[in-house]
């Protein structure tokens, strides 16, 4: 277990690394924030000036190195467009985020768990097609399209439920159902494929000749082994989430941290946009370590596979 | 790779997988259960006819703007006509004609996109399956930094600096996509590599490449067909996320992504404007989903996707 | 172990619940004004930003030496009681006694002076800097007495008056900038309780405030950048006061029941920037012909008409009419397709010609992109021929501007700085060299420079209308209206919309039932 665990912190450095890096190449060929940051009439001297000011005139990978070395000690520098540092700018908006994609998540697993057991059980029915109509169909609906939907029914209608912002429980559902409703369909058609497979093993069979009741042996052991790979994938999913999340977050004007990278990216901003994407990635591979002990831990055969 | 049903004898040879013609009949009783695969499919198949058949059925010009009559409504409204049976956007352009132009656009996107994606998951993918150890490595690190990554980054990015257009997008999208494939792919090859024929081959003398290209590759079309299929749907999409973003297909080009994207504030009141495409974009996905599963059900029950 | 991850999975659910611990507002729904923005300020300290958003927040903590009676538009007392000229380059200002800080320090002729000295140093590099380079000089006479040297007759002097905070002396020596941006201390009708980035302001009333108090004890403003949420949030009473309603969605605010819109002309002006000065390299707008033909292309009456709803004035130039200096006797150009082509034609273009154009996103022109379609189209049918090129990203359209990179042909506006003076515009749109002109005349410069040289406002008059008839004539870009600002106002308060484009949440009244 130890062994694994240890492949598994390397692997999870290495990326971090790797996204860093190709964050740091991106942002620097991007453009010229320069421009940006000087007011009118400056001359050619102070664009150099400046230039110089930001370390933009050192070659690239010096350039990395700097902010490489600076950020393991948590400075990643100001942003330039407000002058507060990134890092606070960033830890301030990542709850939101947070929340709202494990929110999302949760939801998906609500509407896939039920969905793709049902599914799997009467396969090729009307029923395994409608589910999947279903769960589809939250992720066929565009993300701002089925948001909007939500608030023109729930808020403006039926004033049931705020049409935006953020703080109560009630400001917590239209946004994490848009969000789970575009992560169920992958969901489901994992769980359903997982339960497939595990109800023609023999284990559940040897579970039928005993004697239980179907529905037991469904629900305790088919159910829990159709959870790894979701599991695994769902870990993953968190990282694609980010883009979901940035439309959500801007059509319920959630202050999370997905906006703030976008809108970073627009500006120019390269101190917090290399700090949203090393944090969020950190988060993610953490999560996907989890993950993957969690189903080192269940399963040894991956453990050993690798 | 199919296991055996009972009652279906299955032949390996040197080149894959044959199915003796007795189970003929089982296909065809397969083939009924997937019914609803088969009426999507059929359902997709009208779509692409329409979009293609754009020049012959759109009843106006996709750009042709008429100011006094924008913001119709469809024909069976008040205050629709049917010369704009589907209505008119902001700036009058008439809604059926641009939803069938725009589907050529979206629909080239998404196989374009997968054409390019699938391509290079598949050759990284066999590659990581095939050769393990230090390719492996680092082909499985790629895919994780890619897919960790968030792609409305790496999106953002590529388009601000190339500028939007259509090619742009169609790379950006196409560059994005390759991890799913290869991580599937590298999976089955993985398992391949240990099947008889291929350590036979091996054994003959055969190089990495026909064995990779003639032996592994043909038994994994399935699985990239069905991931393939489904991952056209995912474009499809993607493209409506980037154009709102603004990062899509520029007006005045019809595509249902952008189409949704520009009607998005009318959702209130001209809610058509947004609604078609919408529409459009949940139906084909739905289908190419139905039929992707179909498919997966047809030539591979058992791939774990 | 199942149960293990399945307790995460539902700890995962109910986190969100459980720690929102929101802070229980004091406030309560009756006490308070919701207003709503599409994006948010980069810093309260207002000389330092560009954003009219900074501009509008500036008005609610801070006051200006002048303010502006919205009725009458014109320049009325603020922190100032009165101001006149002493000569032609001196000013003397009388300062309102009894006035305090939001930290109890009285506000005297010191803080004009700090305020004034900080902005036009040169090495802060303030934003506003560009605005008040007129002023030389700042002095003390006594401490409510202020006298200021313009460099040269400035008779913009007094408009100017309403256009820069006063900040107080004590905070800028002991606080320092990097404090004032997210700390202002102003003397104002709120006070800035809490400020989360990019999510919402609180505002407090100031119950010290040596003008009328407001009627809402509390401001909220909220950031909400997707527009149809804005709307929604209105007609769902989440909202209170919107602005920059498309003209498109009006009749949902007002069929709701729940609120309503308001209209007003604003000073900002729409044109189509052409570039005669080459500033991005030789194009066929040098040539006046081509620039003529532009202007007769477009049927902006009929745009104005059936596009904006008829929420637009048009203009013959891009002065607008409630700017001083305007002359209602230059009338705009008629569309007439033939003649554009035939002076297409002469200028050497009988088959029409190719034209890049730099669109940017609706920010502060709702309707943007739908006139620019029809405009488009319009100019399709004398010749030109048209390749359209999104930016998304307003940030980036105004860099781009600067730094002339923008031509032949892009969208502008223009807000002049909510001075309502023809000098407003010209200079910085149409002056040669200036970053935002893409315009080059000499004869021009001369008109704008005679027109801020002298205190005398008929001769201003006179030269303003000289410079019209110019820009008319020469076709320097191609005109299009005055905007109408749309308001969207709940039906709980009574509100008037702003002819200056600024939002004064201490004029917000609760209905009257």
């Amino acid at each position: 277990m130890k062994r694994y665990a240890l492949r598994q912190l390397v692997q999870l450095a290495v990326v971090v690394v790797g996204i860093s890096m190709l964050a740091f190449a991106i942002l620097h060929v991007i453009g010229d924030p320069v421009l940006l940051l000087l007011p009118q009439n400056a001359g050619k001297e102070e664009y150099e000036r400046y230039h110089k000011l930001l370390g933009l005139d050192k070659p690239l990978y010096v350039q990395y190195w700097k902010f490489a070395s600076r950020a393991v000690q948590g400075d990643f520098g100001k942003s330039w467009y407000t002058n507060t540092p990134a890092f606070k700018l960033v830890v301030e908006r990542m709850p939101p985020t947070l929340y709202l994609t494990t929110a999302g998540l949760g939801m998906a697993l609500a509407i896939a768990l039920p969905l793709g057991i049902l599914a799997a059980l009467k396969r090729h029915s009307l029923v395994d097609n409608l589910c999947t109509v279903s769960a589809v169909a939250g992720q066929a609906m565009p993300i701002f399209w089925l948001g909007i939907m939500l608030i023109i029914i729930f808020a403006v209608r039926l004033k049931m439920l705020p049409a935006s912002g953020y703080g109560t429980w009630q400001h917590f559902l239209m946004p994490a159902f848009t969000l789970g409703a575009f992560l169920a369909p992958i969901t489901m058609r994992l769980v359903r494929s997982g339960v497939i497979e595990v109800m023609s093993t023999d284990y559940i069979k040897t579970a039928r000749a005993k004697g239980l009741a179907e529905w037991m042996v469904v629900a305790k052991h088919a159910f829990r082994n159709a959870c790894i790979p979701v599991i695994t994938v769902l870990g993953l999913q968190f990282g694609q989430l980010l883009g979901g999340a940035v439309v959500t977050e801007t059509v319920f004007a959630w202050p999370g941290v997905a906006t703030l990278t976008v809108d970073s990216i627009r500006n120019q901003d390269f101190p917090v946009v290399q700090c949203a994407v090393v944090l969020l990635a950190l988060i993610i591979v953490t999560i996907n370590f989890v993950v993957d002990m969690v189903v080192g831990y269940i399963d040894p055969r991956i453990r050993v596979g690798g | 790779m199919s296991a055996l049903q009972a009652g279906e004898v299955v032949l390996e040879g040197a080149g894959g997988t044959l199915v003796n013609s007795d189970a003929g009949r089982r296909s065809l009783r397969r083939l009924w259960r997937l019914k609803w695969g088969l009426g999507a499919a059929l359902v997709l198949l009208l779509i692409v006819a329409v979009t293609l058949a754009a020049p012959w059925l759109a009843p106006f010009s996709p750009v042709e703007v008429d100011i006094r009559h924008r913001l119709g409504p469809p024909a069976w409204m008040e205050g629709g006509t049917t010369e704009h049976w589907l209505g008119t956007d902001q700036i009058g352009r008439d809604l059926l004609s641009r939803m069938i132009y725009g589907g050529r656009v979206s629909l080239l996107i998404g196989v374009t996109a997968v054409a390019i994606s699938s391509t290079i998951g598949v050759l990284l993918g066999l590659a990581a399956g095939y050769f393990g150890a230090k390719i492996d490595w680092i082909i499985m690190t790629l895919i994780n930094v890619m897919l960790t990554f968030p792609f409305v980054l790496l999106a953002l990015a590529v388009i601000a600096v190339l500028g939007p257009s259509l090619t742009n997008m169609i790379f950006v999208l196409g560059v994005a996509g390759w991890p799913i494939y290869a991580r599937v792919i590298r999976a089955e090859t993985m398992a391949l590599r240990e099947r008889e024929f291929v350590v036979a081959g091996r054994a003959l003398g055969m190089s990495h490449a026909r064995i990779i290209f003639g032996q592994i590759l043909p038994n994994l079309i399935s699985a990239i067909t069905v991931v393939a299929t489904l991952q056209i749907a995912q474009v499809i999409i993607l493209e409506s996320f980037l154009s709102f973003l603004g990062l899509g297909v520029q007006p005045p080009t019809p595509a249902w992504g952008n189409m949704l994207g520009e009607g998005r504030v009318y959702m209130l009141n001209s809610w058509w404007i947004a609604a078609f495409p919408g529409a459009a974009i949940f139906v084909t996905t739905l289908v190419i989903n139905l039929m992707g599963n179909a498919l997966r059900d047809w030539l591979d029950p058992h791939m774990k996707l | 172990m199942m149960r293990r991850l399945l307790a995460i999975v539902f700890a995962a659910l109910l986190l969100p619940a459980v720690t929102s611990t929101w802070p229980a507002d004091a406030q309560t729904k009756d006490d308070t004004v919701v207003y709503a923005l599409q994006s948010d300020v980069d810093t309260w300290d207002p000389p330092n930003s560009v954003l009219r958003e900074a501009i509008i927040l500036g008005y609610n903590v801070f006051d200006h030496l002048a303010a502006r009676d919205l009725k009458t538009r014109k320049v009325g007392p603020g922190l100032a009681t009165s101001w006149k000229p002493l000569d032609d380059t001196t000013w003397e200002v009388k300062l309102r006694q009894g006035v305090k800080f939001h930290d109890g320090s009285p506000f005297t002729a010191k803080d004009v002076k700090a305020t004034f000295d900080r902005v036009l140093d040169p090495a802060k590099k303030m934003t506003a800097r560009g605005n008040h380079a007129k002023i030389k000089s700042v002095e003390v006479v006594d401490d409510h007495t202020v006298r200021f040297k313009t460099d040269g007759p400035y008779p913009l002097f007094a408009e100017r008056l309403t256009a820069l905070v006063m900040q107080s002396d004590k905070v800028i020596r002991e606080k320092g900038d990097e404090w004032m941006q997210e700390h202002p201390i102003g003397t104002g009708p709120y006070k800035l309780v809490k400020w989360d980035r990019k999510q919402e302001h609180l505002l407090v009333r100031n119950d010290d405030y040596w003008g009328p108090k407001p009627a809402f004890k509390y401001v909220r403003i909220r950031i909400i950048p997707e527009q149809a949420t804005q709307i929604a949030e209105l007609v769902s009473g989440g909202v209170d006061i919107i602005k920059a309603v498309p003209p498109d969605q009006m009749d949902v605010i007002n069929k709701s029941g729940q609120a309503r819109t308001a209209a007003s002309p604003i000073l900002r002006t729409a044109m189509l920037q052409l570039d005669q000065a080459a500033r991005g390299g030789p194009n066929p707008f040098t040539d006046v012909r081509v620039r003529r033909a532009a202007n007769l292309s477009a049927d902006m009456d009929s745009i104005i008409k059936h596009v904006l709803n008829g929420l637009g004035d048009r203009v013959a130039t891009a002065v607008n009419p409630m700017a001083f200096g305007w002359d209602p006797n230059v009338k705009p150009y008629k569309q007439d397709i033939a003649a554009a082509k035939k002076l297409l034609a002469e200028a050497g273009f009988p088959n029409g010609l190719d034209i890049v154009f730099n669109e940017g996103p609706p920010v502060v022109e709702p309707g943007l992109l739908q006139t620019d379609e029809a405009i488009v189209a319009d100019m399709t049918k004398a010749g030109f021929r048209i390749k359209r090129n999104y930016i998304g990203d307003n940030t980036v359209v105004v860099a781009r501007a600067k730094e002339g990179k923008l031509g032949p042909m892009f969208n502008w506006s223009w807000g002049y700085y909510s001075i309502f003076d023809a000098d407003a515009i010209l200079y910085d749109v149409f002056s040669c060299g200036q970053p935002y002109s893409y315009y080059c005349n000499k004869a021009l410069d001369d008109l704008t420079i005679q027109g801020r040289s002298t205190l005398d406002p008929k001769k201003r008059t006179e030269i303003y209308a000289k410079a019209q008839k110019l820009l008319f004539e020469d076709a320097a870009y191609i005109y299009k209206w005055g905007l109408r600002g749309v308001w969207g106002i709940s039906n709980r308060v009574d509100y008037e919309a702003p002819a200056d484009e600024v939002d004064r949440m201490f004029l917000v009244t609760p209905r009257k039932k």
